[in-house]
């Protein structure tokens, strides 16, 4: 079996498509006020060192700064939510929903699990569950984004 | 909560930067998830929609609602500002589903089953009880 050495991705209408030449992380599930609302149920998002992303397509790419310090990237054709870009840092996230099957990637986590919709509950996955102040206090260790 | 009593009876929901707000006058039964490939590609996971009447749906502000044509009988609208993925409506359809996570909190919904199953992608698992439907399944009771 060939090892995948890159993850692809884009929108429902492809208007946007990128490469990743590096396996990304494995998923984080995030319950915040913010993705519930741009995603509207839960953000599951992989990260990676920016110089592995390669841009293929972006004509219909549309960005909205969602806080001082991040923005968020879509297709302004069909609506489809794609990245998730702090200033500075060194790593960028993509939804998990954007890339193309199979991703051979698996659901790690769940963060910000404080601010979680009320119409559904974790469940019993075995994953472990960061509150947005335990995930806070890991990427200042870290030194950056996952 | 107790009975319905303590519940909104409306539900009120916009997008994230909030150009568009609506309310929804009728309560639906509960939140369906769907594991399409549309879906995942459009919420950037999967989707999470309640269905309610055309005409239950009261809008405030859509100055920034855009519409997408995902196939032959049905759209999809967003906000073209910030993004934020928020309903299916079939053509010719009087009912409209609505994505649950652009309803303010507390919504007192819950999730009443997966459909689209045999579409789910790779990275999760469902692991709760809820019942379960390889494709559609009828709108909830």
């Amino acid at each position: 079996m060939t090892e995948k050495t890159t993850w692809t991705g884009g929108c429902l209408c492809g208007g946007v498509r990128y490469e990743i030449g590096t396996k990304p992380s494995s998923i984080s599930l995030c319950h915040c006020g913010q993705c519930r609302r741009q995603h509207s149920h839960v953000g599951a998002y992989t990260g990676f060192p920016r110089d592995a992303f390669r841009m293929v397509k972006e004509e219909t790419l549309a960005w909205y700064q969602s806080s001082e310090k991040a923005r968020r990237g879509f297709c302004s054709r069909c609506g489809s939510g794609l990245f998730w870009e702090a200033m500075g840092e060194p790593t960028l996230d993509v939804t998990a929903g954007s890339l193309d099957e199979s991703t051979e990637l698996r659901a790690r986590r769940h963060i910000w699990v404080e601010f979680k919709g009320d119409w559904y509950d974790i469940g019993d996955d075995g994953l472990p569950r960061l509150t947005s102040a335990e995930r806070l206090a890991e990427k200042q260790g870290q030194g950056g984004n996952s | 909560m107790s009975a319905n009593g303590d519940l909104p009876g409306e539900l009120p929901g916009g997008c994230l930067c909030g150009a568009v707000r609506f309310v929804v006058t009728e309560r639906p039964m509960g939140v369906v998830n769907c594991h399409c490939s549309q879906c995942r590609r459009f919420h950037g996971h999967f989707g999470a929609y309640i269905t309610v009447p055309r005409a239950s749906v009261r809008f405030d502000g859509d100055a920034t609602l855009t519409w997408y044509r995902s196939s032959a009988k049905a759209q999809r609208g967003f906000c073209g500002t910030c993004g934020s993925s928020l309903f299916w409506q079939g053509d010719g359809e009087a009912l409209v589903d609505v994505a649950a996570g652009s309803l303010d909190q507390p919504t007192g919904l819950a999730t009443v089953r997966h459909i689209q199953v045999a579409s789910k992608p790779d990275y999760y698992e469902i692991t709760d009880s809820l019942e379960q439907f390889p494709e559609s399944a009828p709108e909830p009771p």
